[in-house]
């Protein structure tokens, strides 16, 4: 039976595939066509001018320059600090206590809108830093610039390399690193030729994560960065919120468009498609290997305590700004900020919970129903499918944001300014993450299941819903998760988007910060903070409940 | 598989679906029965309060969004055939004659119009003042202290190698601060573009940051993060209301001072309500209310009085208003040139 064939006898595949390929084409590839035809068409065809007066000027090659070396340094100094972390969490036996703590501290970051660590690093750092002045005394340093950048965006993004490194190392079977011991190899040397080589994969793949990452944030930068380090995405924000030169604000984008692209091909060809992982059935019992000498786990133990410790420093600072009258000069406790979130703030508060609302069922939904159909059913282009669902997930926001503003902005479909454009933004740029689990959990069950029960008669929608969709449930509650956390917290494509009706946290509290309103901005982070702890801390006790004794762990903060 | 099992699965998943839109829904926001749609670029905290009196007076729910002044005008421009508001509130002058040369707003003289003076308000009614903000230098007393210094007192003060990386300003693609700021180093140049861009140039290595807003420097002034800054008054005092300790002086040579506008947008879909709004502000109804919300704005309505404390700090300061015609002329020649020449030089 051929492909073709199979969309002929299945209506309910048929149409799903129509659909699915209807908004993919809509919100994917009609967005990032315009944004082409911005780019290199005028009034008078094709031009190269745009793309010219870019690679001509040498601030914007400057900016280019400044954000790739960002990136580059944000993707070594996260995933170093990504595996010390995960290093430390899987050899060194902590105590229980000792690893919840950590676990809060990297989970932090991650639940938070990008730039409060921005925040609370401008405070700490500078000529009258907490830190530098007040601690050690320091005057006259700059806060402003590459250092900063780094630090703040290293310590924002590290969790995604932990997320990523913890669960290789954890499967590495000990027993290999035992045996090399017992060889008569040195601990160095058992890490230098086993332990490393084999978490060479995940190593690359968080590198790749969180070079992606920095390449998309224009918020830490746009705090931190000064004018002495102008890097790119927080030029094009400028150039499209300040001047509003959609063609200028297009072009910078573009030009991020090539590293992107880049790092997601070598992330899905080169990274994704190996497998190192030695876990070879539960047969032996295994032996803990005491993989670090006990000065030394001294010494990680003591480095994750010292990184945790600044972490959680920094998220004090901005729940203590959020509770005095003015940092720095009146200190004395008030409410106040939160009162005025919850007066002026309301409305942005409603419509960021009403868009998640929206946002968080539509993306599970359509990252389950994805990937099944991609993992399980042949239809022609189910690869190119796939591809292209990816594509929103793979850039960085700040191209999305632009490439749906000038899409949308104009006839045949005006639709900025509406609550179902950022709905959309959100569902096509997080709902991948609910595509891949769901791939990957279908790929370790039978096909035979969902066969048998076609083979008594069932159609594709009958099997789906009473065969598969429940096995898939995790992966669909995973998605769930992730487009929750960012539908709340995410700003670098949806501030191109907020408008006189629908505006959003995040928002408002890059506006409160780069006025004068601490207060406000640290109260709102607070409340981000904590929505997203309690909304994932219940779907994290669903996923428990989901999950069958044995199958795997599935983060869902996990790319 | 067990049924009870698989209910549960099931379940779980159906409920998410039904409660999170349901949840959405319930939290939708309500609209008033008469609302108006405005753009204010004076920042949340004192255009909120003007709004809720304005609705306590008509009955007229002010919905608005804030963005700095560039970021209005440009949104104003884009929207041009398809308004999403009525009203651009506040902002600097400059802004509001650059409206006028994009052509984007309604003419409409408010009652108060023939009692304003010349300098608050366009001709044709395009748009109307409602208060006059000077610009002013404000710096940290520790950071003085420091130093050494004395508060600056001339344009040139600023220029001392003392301030190196240590003043923070607006950024001139963003905010209407930076733009009055550059007209005033025009003017007080004598309109010499040159001669005003040479000393900006001269004044950069004592830039340490120029911030997306106007406003966005104080904070780090108040705290000693930044030595001192140029600012809108407004956003100066309150800095030193908050209790951060910092001075404000003016330069000898003077320094500009814009009109705040207000505006009717060109094909509004509620003029009416926009109209009844653009009453109220440049009336003293509204300009009266400065001194209760400590909003120091001057008033620019010759009825209403300057709150004395205000009018002390302004005595004997040297300040003259930015030209709106010229500015609206120039305003995008200038900023590229500054883009071109101070920000990236």
């Amino acid at each position: 039976m051929t492909a073709g064939s199979r969309l002929r006898d299945d209506p309910a595949l048929a149409v799903s595939v129509a659909v699915l390929w209807l908004l993919l084409g809509l919100f994917v590839v009609y967005p990032l066509a315009m944004l082409f035809a911005r780019v290199f068409w005028d009034q008078s065809g094709f031009t190269l001018a745009g793309i010219a007066t870019v690679l001509t000027d040498r601030h914007q090659i400057r900016a280019f320059y400044n954000s790739l070396l960002l990136a580059l340094l944000v993707g070594v100094i996260g995933t170093l600090l990504g595996f010390l972390f995960a290093f430390t969490a899987t050899r060194c036996r902590l105590p229980r206590l000792l690893v919840s703590a950590i676990d809060v501290a990297v989970l932090l970051p991650l639940v938070s809108p990008p730039f409060t660590t921005a925040i609370g690093w401008i405070f700490s750092f500078g000529p009258r830093g907490l830190i530098t002045n007040g601690l050690l005394g320091i005057k006259g340093v700059s806060v402003y610039g590459l250092w900063s950048t780094l630090g703040a965006e290293a310590l924002t993004y590290f969790p995604i390399a932990y997320l990523a490194l913890r669960p290789i190392l954890a499967a590495i079977d000990s027993n290999i690193e035992g045996m090399a011991q017992s060889l008569g190899a040195t601990r160095w040397r058992v890490f230098r030729t086993v332990t490393l080589p084999l978490s060479v994969p995940g190593l690359a793949n968080a590198f790749l994560l969180l070079f992606a990452a920095s390449l998309a944030d224009f918020a830490t930068p746009l705090i931190l960065a000064g004018n002495q380090f102008p890097v790119l995405p927080t030029q094009a924000y400028l150039q499209i919120t300040g001047l509003f030169d959609f063609r200028g604000g297009a072009v910078l984008s573009f030009t991020l468009l090539v590293p992107a692209l880049i790092v997601f091909v070598l992330q899905r060809y080169w990274v994704g498609q190996r497998h190192y992982v030695t876990v070879t059935g539960k047969g032996a019992g295994q032996v803990p290997f005491d993989s670090v000498a006990p000065g030394m786990r001294w010494l990680l133990v003591a480095a994750c305590v010292a990184v945790t410790v600044f972490i959680a420093y920094l998220y004090a600072l901005l729940l203590y700004a959020s509770l005095v009258v003015a940092l720095g000069a009146n200190h004395a406790f008030t409410l106040q900020h939160y009162k005025v979130i919850f007066t002026e703030g309301l409305k942005p508060i409603r419509d960021t919970l009403f868009i998640a609302a929206f946002a968080t069922p539509l993306g599970g939904i359509y990252g389950v129903l994805l990937g099944y159909l991609v993992a399980r059913k042949l239809f022609p282009g189910r690869r190119t499918m796939e591809l292209v669902s990816m594509i929103n997930y793979a850039l960085p926001g700040t191209i999305v944001g632009i490439a749906y503003l000038i899409a949308f902005n104009d006839p045949p479909l005006v639709l900025t300014g509406t609550a179902l454009l950022i709905v959309a933004c959100y569902v096509f740029r997080y709902g991948p993450t609910g595509i891949r689990t769901t791939i990957a959990l279908l790929q370790q069950i039978d096909k035979s299941l969902e066969e048998a029960s076609q083979g008594l008669g069932a159609g594709t929608g009958t099997t789906f819903r009473r065969v598969t969709l429940p096995l898939i449930m995790p992966a669909f509650f995973a998605g769930l998760g992730v487009v929750f956390i960012r539908s709340m917290t995410a700003i670098s494509a949806t501030i191109f988007l907020v408008s006189i009706g629908w505006t959003l946290i995040t928002v408002k509290i890059l506006e409160n910060i780069t006025e004068l309103a601490l207060g406000p901005a640290a109260a709102f982070s607070v409340l981000v903070v904590v929505i997203v702890f309690v909304v994932i801390a219940a779907i994290g006790r669903v996923l428990r409940l989901l999950r069958a004794p044995g199958a795997p762990v599935t983060s869902f903060l996990g790319a | 598989m067990k049924l009870v099992v698989y209910l549960r699965r099931r379940m779980l998943g159906l409920a998410a679906l039904l409660v999170l839109p349901a949840l959405g829904l319930v939290a939708a926001p309500a609209l008033a029965a008469e609302t108006l749609n405005a753009y204010s670029i004076w920042p949340e905290n004192w255009a909120r309060p003007m709004f809720e009196e304005f609705e306590k007076a008509t009955g007229i729910k002010v919905n608005f969004v804030r963005f700095s002044s560039g970021e209005a005008l440009a949104r104003v421009i884009a929207e041009k055939n398809n308004p999403r508001v009525d009203v651009l509130f506040g902002g600097p002058v400059e802004t509001f004659a650059a409206g006028v040369t994009e052509g984007v707003f309604e003419p409409y003289k408010p009652a108060s119009f023939a009692k304003l003076a010349p300098r608050f308000r366009q001709a044709d009614g395009q748009w109307t003042a409602i208060a006059d903000d000077p610009l002013v230098f404000m710096t940290n007393d520790k950071f003085l202290k420091e130093k050494g210094l004395k508060a600056p007192a001339s344009w040139n003060d600023l220029l001392n190698p003392a301030y190196k990386d240590s003043l923070q300003m607006a950024d001139a693609r963003t905010s209407g601060t930076a733009v009055t700021r550059i007209f005033s180093i025009l003017e007080v140049n004598g309109r010499d573009e040159n001669k005003a861009f040479a000393y900006m140039k001269k004044l950069r290595p004592n830039v340490q940051l120029y911030t997306k807003s106007g406003g966005g420097g104080t904070l780090p002034v108040g705290l000693g993060q930044a030595g001192g800054g140029i600012f809108f008054i407004v956003d100066a005092l309150d800095t030193k209301a908050k209790g951060y300790e910092v001075s404000i002086s003016f330069p000898s040579e003077g320094i500009g001072s814009a009109a705040e506008g207000i505006a009717l947008i060109k094909g509004a879909k509620n003029p009416e309500l926009g109209k009844k709004l653009i009453d109220w502000a440049t009336s003293p109804a509204m300009q009266n209310q400065f001194a209760k919300y400590k909003i120091n704005f001057v008033p620019a309505h010759p009825d209403v009085a300057v709150e004395p404390s205000l009018a002390a700090i302004l005595k004997g300061a040297k300040i003259f208003p930015i030209d709106a015609d010229y500015a609206g002329a120039n305003r995008k020649k200038v900023v590229d040139r500054w883009i071109a020449e101070i920000l990236n030089p």
